[in-house]
């Protein structure tokens, strides 16, 4: 159905794609994995038409589409998701989807300005249409909301809700379960697999999160450096000796118990940071409240917890990016509330905003440099590439032109010049591949040899708590639960019956939420409306009597509904 | 839908009723003034289709207006044909120098495309407008005269007619505003706005971004253009001076200042552009506290600047937007509480 032969691009002296040839049948969802720069969103680019090839050829259900323009490959049936989403922010659910419908349609501007019958006519059979799309996808709610004013993982299921609006034949989704927690992600997988049901789509799927690409996929096929570097079924893949040293990096048991002690010892330590009940929002609305947290010398936190939570605005509430409503935060024996984010940051709080917070257009040397400036006296960068080899060798490189992962270096590098005594990491790991990741994290533990303490933000709970002494779990806007982090990963009744969700597979799923699959909102009510210590007496109720939590929810409603 | 379209047509009807009968008790400067002020209105409503809509920025909206006006005021003066024709050329005219401004727009966007229409807007100023070799165009140094036009067959005198070429432009004003909102609401309403909020996205759900593109550019010169031909009716005369850069400028500031991405607004933004600096410069002289003071033209814009600092600050969608948003919600509020609706799910 889509057949791409021999397709090559360059970007200046770069080869991004050299020789990609891929094929796809009818049906099929193909996955497309890869290290970061390995190509992928470059081969999308050229599908979908964002990108002209200099060689190659691209034919979908006969039609050559190499130099065909968007708009004329959306009316062949490809349709695509963006990777940062790319709603229609202004515009509600429902008109999101109208829009690709009609343009595909036969009205013209003169008679809907004139809203003549016919018009009338079209536009009552496009919303007709959205609201069973919507409908199967269980967003009937949102439809006349602003699709800016959602949560992101409401916005990813709205792009594809609009991507299925066109009627596609295929769908490119690039990076769906990005900054979805593992919950969200395996209500994707579902997602997807009862869309080429009911929609009778095949799907290009480019994603990081390998439990996605192995429970959705058919096919898998590895792109490295440009070039295809493996192309199976899913299971040859992931044993696959060249993928695993390219990509997926070899399986690490994590040694936990010196950590253990490690904590005992800085138990006596005063604070490094100390947050008391802090409140923060953005607007109206109030993200955070009542947030206690404690960070003492040389520790590894990690704050973890569902989309939305309020990590993130805590973060931001420390480091002064945004103004705290009620609370304190004290640093080293200083109350910082409400101040000056440069004046934080010079006491040696540094905070590492998601999406990195870096300037494209500065060269790697320059960003290191540029601590100099902050610090008041000039700075020595060979640490930093002592730490990062492979920054040494882009040090000329302008920081827009590295891959993910390497930014995410720049980033680490700079913060560690500035001989901080906190770091604070948002989401560090979003938008890599696992290789990378797992090289992230070992810095991780350098920082802490170095007597730097870290507070970080993570979606990869797992990885997080590996390396982390302590964390935080957020809920609704405030801490849940707290613990060393062993104990937090031993508590398997927490990790399958709360979002974390570490093992990933669908009997955990099932387990957590049995009978929910056929009412998605059900399952959000349980998991995420409910406070935490409801749901732990659910549990323990559920655990008592030998049944499914879904079903002693589902006994209560009917009891409540009953009176 | 159709009750919808029923109300605006009633609140332009009610509108129409309502504004045409405001300048008969004025005295021939204000009546001047009140044309002048709908012919501004034009102008920025083919913004409000432009940036409120679609996104585009452009700097050149007053050049179209008088592509318009010069047009017309040539169709008048050398060809002697009645004035309904002279205003389609007009329209004609300005919307063809719409298109072709667009094609950059293609490429360009943000502060690129606003340099751009900048410098259209520069040359049609300096070199269209006030070079020789247009003569046959801009009528000369002096413009085109434009005393003797004619329209449905009735003569129409600029100083004596002023009330009935405000009531027809009136009229016109809120027949394109009606077909502007049916137009927002629309299948193509929603393709402008989806090309606003990501062209990308736009483009790969099978939006025609250069058919788009360029219809919003023609649609919005033609509505510039629209007003702009009405111009040597009302005034008597073609000259550069109203169509030069700066009334351009004070477009997109006044356009902002109230609201660009709202209808009502250009009515609203039009009376602003032509009553204030005319009321400043009648009454705004006089002696306050023993000091002889004197307000000339220069404070309306400088009270421009500094309005739309204040306006950005304190109603970041513009008057009408922020007025119109807080109504609404002031409405909902009472009418939740009055009816005592909970709100499920």
């Amino acid at each position: 159905m889509l057949r791409v032969r021999d397709l090559t691009v360059r970007f200046g002296g770069i080869v991004a794609l050299d020789g990609v040839s891929l094929d796809l049948n009818r049906g099929e969802i193909l996955g497309l994995i890869g290290p970061n720069g390995a190509g992928k969103t470059t081969l999308f680019n050229c599908i979908s038409g964002v990108i002209p090839p200099d060689h190659g050829s691209i034919y979908f259900d006969n039609h050559s589409l190499t130099f065909a323009p968007p708009h004329a490959r959306a009316r062949l049936g490809v349709a695509r998701t963006f990777q940062n989403l790319q709603l229609w922010g202004s515009m509600t659910v429902e008109e999101n989807l109208i829009v690709p419908m009609d343009a595909l349609g036969r009205r013209n501007t003169f008679s809907d300005a004139l809203s003549l019958p016919f018009s009338a006519y079209a536009e009552r059979a496009s919303q007709e249409r959205a609201r069973a799309i919507l409908h199967v996808l269980d967003l009937d709610r949102y439809a006349r909301t602003p699709a800016g004013d959602l949560p992101a993982g409401i916005q990813r299921r709205v792009e594809i809700a609009r991507a299925l609006a066109m009627r596609p034949g295929l769908l490119l989704l690039d990076e769906p379960a990005a900054g979805l927690d593992a919950r969200e992600t395996a209500h994707l997988a579902e997602l997807l697999h009862a869309v080429r049901r009911r929609f009778h789509v095949s799907m290009l799927l480019v994603d990081h999160d390998m439990s996605l690409v192995m429970r959705v996929c058919d096919y898998v096929y590895v792109l490295d450096f440009g070039r295809m570097l493996a192309k199976g079924e899913p299971a040859a893949i992931r044993n696959d000796p060249k993928v695993v040293a390219a990509y997926l990096g070899e399986e690490s048991e994590q040694p936990a118990g010196d950590i253990g002690t490690v904590v005992q010892a800085r138990k006596e330590e005063l604070p490094l940071l100390e947050v008391k009940r802090l409140a923060a929002g953005y607007g109206g609305l109030e993200v955070i409240r009542d947030v206690n947290l404690e960070v003492r010398p040389g520790e590894v936190v990690a704050c973890i917890g569902a989309n939305g939570a309020g990590k993130t605005t805590t973060l931001r509430a420390i480091s002064g990016m945004i103004h705290p409503r009620a609370g304190r935060v004290v640093f080293a024996g200083r109350d910082l509330t409400g101040s000056a984010a440069e004046h934080i940051a010079k006491l040696g709080l540094v905070h590492i905003p998601e999406g990195r917070g870096l300037f494209p257009t500065m060269s790697v040397e320059d960003t290191l440099r540029l601590v100099s400036n902050t610090a008041g006296h000039e700075v020595d960068v060979s640490p930093a590439f002592q730490l990062f080899p492979k920054l040494r060798e882009r040090r000329r490189q302008l920081v827009g032109t590295l891959s993910g992962g390497e930014q995410q270096m720049v980033a680490l590098a700079r913060a560690i010049l500035s001989r901080p005594r906190l770091v604070m990491i948002d989401e560090m790991s979003q938008g890599l591949a696992p290789t990378v990741v797992r090289q992230l994290f070992e810095i991780i533990r350098v920082f802490r040899e170095q007597g730097i303490a870290v507070l970080l933000v993570e979606q990869f709970v797992e990885s997080a708590l590996d390396v982390a002494d302590r964390a935080y779990v957020f809920e609704h806007g405030t801490i849940g639960l707290s613990g060393r982090a062993v104990e937090l990963r031993g508590d398997r009744k927490l990790v399958a019956g709360s979002y974390l969700g570490t093992a990933v597979d669908a009997t955990a799923i099932a387990a957590s939420g049995n009978g929910h699959h056929a009412d998605p909102a059900l399952m959000e009510l349980v998991s995420v409306r409910v406070p935490a210590r409801v749901k732990r007496a659910l549990e323990l109720r559920a655990e008592t009597e030998g049944r499914p939590a879904g079903a002693v929810v589902v006994e209560l409603l009917e009891k409540v509904e009953h009176e | 839908m159709t009750s919808r379209l029923t109300i605006r047509v009633l609140g332009a009807l009610l509108a129409f009723a309502v504004l045409a009968r405001i300048p008969a008790g004025f005295d021939v400067g204000f009546k001047f003034d009140a044309a002048l002020a709908v012919i501004w209105a034009f102008g920025l409503l083919s913004l409000v289709l432009l940036t409120g809509y679609v996104g585009q920025i452009s700097l050149c909206q007053a050049t179209f207006a008088g592509v318009g006006a010069y047009t017309a005021g040539m169709m008048v003066s050398s060809f002697h044909v009645d004035y309904l024709v002279a205003v389609a050329a007009g329209v004609i005219a300005a919307a063809a120098l719409g298109v072709i401004v667009g094609l950059p727009a293609l490429r360009l966007r943000g502060i690129t495309l606003a340099i751009v229409t900048l410098g259209i807007a520069l040359v049609f100023d300096r070199y269209v407008f006030q070079d020789h070799a247009f003569e046959w165009f801009t009528g000369g140094t002096g413009g085109w005269r434009v005393s003797q036009a004619t329209m449905f067959g009735l003569r129409m005198d600029s100083s004596a007619h002023l009330m009935a070429a405000y009531l027809v432009l009136l009229g016109l004003f809120c027949v394109v505003a009606v077909l502007l909102v049916n137009l927002h609401e629309s299948g193509a309403g929603r393709r402008f706005r989806a090309i606003r909020d990501s062209e990308l996205a736009a483009a790969t759900m099978g939006v025609n971004l250069t058919r788009y593109k360029l219809l919003a550019f023609g649609m919005s010169a033609a509505i510039a253009g629209l007003g702009g031909s009405f111009y040597p009716l009302v005034a008597g005369s073609v000259s550069p001076q109203p169509f030069w850069l700066f009334t351009s400028l004070q477009f997109a500031a006044i356009a902002v200042l109230m609201g660009v991405r709202y209808v009502p607004a250009a009515a609203l933004g039009g009376a602003f552009m032509a009553f204030v600096p005319d009321v400043l410069t009648r009454y705004g002289h006089g002696a306050f506290l023993g000091h002889a003071y004197e307000i000339s033209y220069d404070w309306f814009q400088i009270a421009v600047g500094v309005l739309l600092i204040g306006q950005l600050i304190a109603l970041p969608d513009g008057v009408w937007g922020d007025l119109r948003g807080r109504v609404r919600h002031a409405w909902s509020a009472a009418g939740s509480v009055g009816g005592r609706r909970v709100k499920v799910a």
